[in-house]
């Protein structure tokens, strides 16, 4: 049997609407007359599983697993990284200091971009956005630990 | 009040110069988010909604709505002169349109799609102001079963005229229904699935959700390698079409305004469906079918119409009934939440200086945008210049700022990420993220309203049945399930999978 683009998505989700159904547990269902915190969620995960089913019966529909590109994921992957750590230092640092560290290392590391440009166009941005958001719309934007 | 003396009301809080200013900065916006390949209105939306705060509701929904509305024009820029959709909507216009700016013909096309999309945007106002007032009035009748039944509704026709499989579309839905029950449940007050996470107590935001997967979930599966194009820039003096190219527009024009009208009534990406079926309906009536893909008029006047008046169609089951039919308008309707208006069907009643003032506005911002984007076409074919290695950190800025400022929250951003990487994966496996936000919005309503049906029943389900309006929705809820559970035995392609080929086909 040729594994499907659709097999490894039906799985997914039926493995997540079996998780959500362990986690809903302690919720309780309560009755047709007075329906509970747990009805609806359980009502739609077993919904989730049954759909996930059919789509995994029909998968033959579906491309071969091994012909789904994944060229773009080394960039997906550097550009995730890259913006997960400019969520952990945003409340730290503040917006300058974050987003232009953001925008040097998506333009000189990832997209591999003249160092000097990359540098002139992340402080350039960020203090435009800076002064935009400020001045003009009147929504500061976050300060860092060093005040700025 | 009668509609002329309402409207009277409406235009005289449009055209205060503040309101007029907050319209021209969204039509502006929107033209430059339509324009710009990877930026669709809802991150437009999402980014700006925060910056709307310290406005009053009018100049806010007056200014998020004109992203929207203009970014249906901008997208078609894009589209003619460098054959790559601005938006999703301007998909079909790369056909033809592109193939006319080959031909010398690029401000013709340029031409016959602002004017077609200010024919269709108005023709979609004119309809609304005649159709949301009284529909929002019958809405006044619905309790929670027909609620309930309304929105059962919404999710089956979204998933009927989806161009993926039943399936498909209802999982997604479902996902979002559950995304949708996270955090303290109203009726009897029991965390669900909130991990101990403080913020988590308010459920799942739809900006996080929707700038995740549909702003960062894009980003991630675009490589800026593959983004390339050459731009064709047309002269001012270029931009008027010739007797016959009006002439052979004008049926696509009035047809497309219409059938995108009646599509974005309906739930789902009505203006991205609206223009798929125009052109396929240009091609089909016309008599050199031929010349579609060769730069035919009608492949371009048709779905640009269809495009805005559909986005404009989508206003009614918003403003009437509160209901949105996509993540655009369920943003819009976050935007006015935020500033203590409900939409539905107390809004004409009991805010009408919003209700009106946003109708009128957009009778204004119609007139604006073409303005825009015919004289100004130049400048914004420089946007298109800026090289995509410096455009997308700009908007995962943009992104950050934009959730981060809702309300403050670091772990909607990490949501927003989170989103993002899902978003990326749903597109590997060929799954729309769009019935999930749609989920996700209505997740609410329909458990309160399904639980208050029970509760006022004793639980008896006959309830949805017994009254005649909940009675009649589930009715259409049933012979659409029919129709495509007939669809699916006889394993034959009906017009919406012929649909889906012809849409693979044409982004190949």
């Amino acid at each position: 049997m040729t594994l499907r683009s659709d097999h490894i998505a039906g799985g997914v989700f039926v493995a997540f609407g079996v998780f959500v159904f362990a986690l809903s547990g302690d919720l309780p269902v309560g009755t047709l007359s007075f329906p509970g915190a747990g009805m609806m969620p359980k009502l739609v995960a077993g919904l989730l599983i049954f759909f996930a089913l059919l789509l995994i019966l029909r998968a033959n529909e579906s491309a071969p697993i091994a012909t789904v590109p994944w060229g773009d994921l080394p960039h997906a992957v550097t550009v995730v990284a890259i913006t997960a750590a400019a969520i952990a230092l945003y409340q730290t640092l503040g917006f300058l200091v974050t987003m232009t560290l953001l925008l040097f290392a998506l333009t000189f590391g990832a997209e591999r971009r003249h160092s000097l440009a990359a540098a002139a166009f992340s402080i350039g941005v960020v203090a435009l956005t800076y002064l935009l958001f400020a001045a003009a719309l009147k929504t500061p934007l976050e300060r860092g630990i060093l005040g700025f | 009040m009668g509609t002329v003396e309402s409207l009277l009301l409406g235009f005289s809080v449009a055209l205060q110069p503040d309101v007029l200013w907050y319209a021209f900065l969204g039509c502006l916006v929107g033209t430059i988010v339509g324009v710009l390949p990877g930026i669709g209105p809802l991150s437009g939306i999402s980014i700006l909604l925060p910056a709307t705060f310290g406005l009053d509701t009018t100049k806010s929904v007056v200014m998020l709505a004109g992203i929207y509305y203009g970014s249906q024009y901008g997208g078609s820029t894009t589209s003619i002169l460098m054959r790559i959709p601005g938006e999703a909507a301007s998909v079909m216009t790369c056909i033809d349109g592109y193939a006319m700016a080959q031909k010398g013909r690029a401000g013709a096309a340029l031409c016959i799609a602002a004017v077609g999309s200010w024919i269709a945007g108005t023709f979609g106002v004119i309809m609304l102001t005649l159709i949301a007032p009284p529909l929002a009035t019958f809405a006044l009748r619905f309790g929670p079963p027909e609620y309930t039944a309304l929105l059962v509704l919404g999710l089956i026709f979204l998933a009927y005229m989806s161009s993926t499989s039943l399936p498909r579309t209802l999982l997604m839905a479902c996902f979002g229904l559950l995304l949708g029950t996270i955090g303290i449940d109203n009726m009897t007050g029991h965390f669900r699935y909130s991990f101990d996470i403080a913020e988590l107590g308010d459920g799942i935001g739809i900006v996080p959700v929707a700038i995740g997967l549909f702003g960062l979930g894009e980003i991630l599966s675009t490589p800026s390698a593959s983004v390339v194009g050459k731009v064709i820039a047309p002269k001012l003096r270029q931009l008027l079409p010739s007797r016959r190219e009006w002439r052979q527009s004008a049926m696509p024009i009035a047809r497309g305004s219409v059938l995108g009208f009646l599509i974005g009534l309906t739930p789902g990406s009505a203006h991205i469906i609206s223009s798929f079926l125009s052109y396929a309906i240009e091609r089909r009536v016309s008599k050199h079918p031929e010349e579609f893909g060769k730069g035919a008029v009608a492949g371009v006047a048709g779905p640009e119409s269809a495009n805005n008046a559909a986005s404009t169609g989508a206003f009614v089951p918003m403003l009437a009934l509160g209901l949105p039919t996509g993540p655009i308008t369920a943003v819009l309707i976050a935007a006015l939440m935020i500033h203590g208006v409900p939409p539905g069907p107390t809004l004409v009643n009991e805010h009408p200086n919003v209700f009106w003032g946003f109708v009128a506005s957009m009778y204004v911002g119609n007139l604006m945008l073409l303005a825009l984007n015919l004289p100004l076409v130049g400048i914004f074919v420089n946007v298109l210049r800026i090289p995509y290695a410096y455009l997308y950190p700009l908007v995962i800025m943009f992104c950050i700022i934009g959730v981060y400022e809702v309300s403050h929250s670091i772990v909607d951003v990490w949501i927003m990420l989170i989103m993002g990487v899902i978003g990326y994966g749903l597109r590997k496996f060929g799954l729309d993220p769009a019935p999930l936000v749609l989920g996700l919005v209505i997740a609410p309503t329909l458990e309160m309203s399904l639980r208050q049906s029970l509760i006022m029943s004793n639980g008896n389900w006959a309830i949805f049945l017994e009254r005649p309006i909940s009675l009649v929705l589930l009715a259409v809820c049933a012979a659409l399930l029919a129709l495509a559970a007939l669809s699916l035995m006889r394993s034959r392609k009906d017009w919406r999978s012929r649909l889906a080929e012809a849409e693979v086909g044409e982004n190949q």
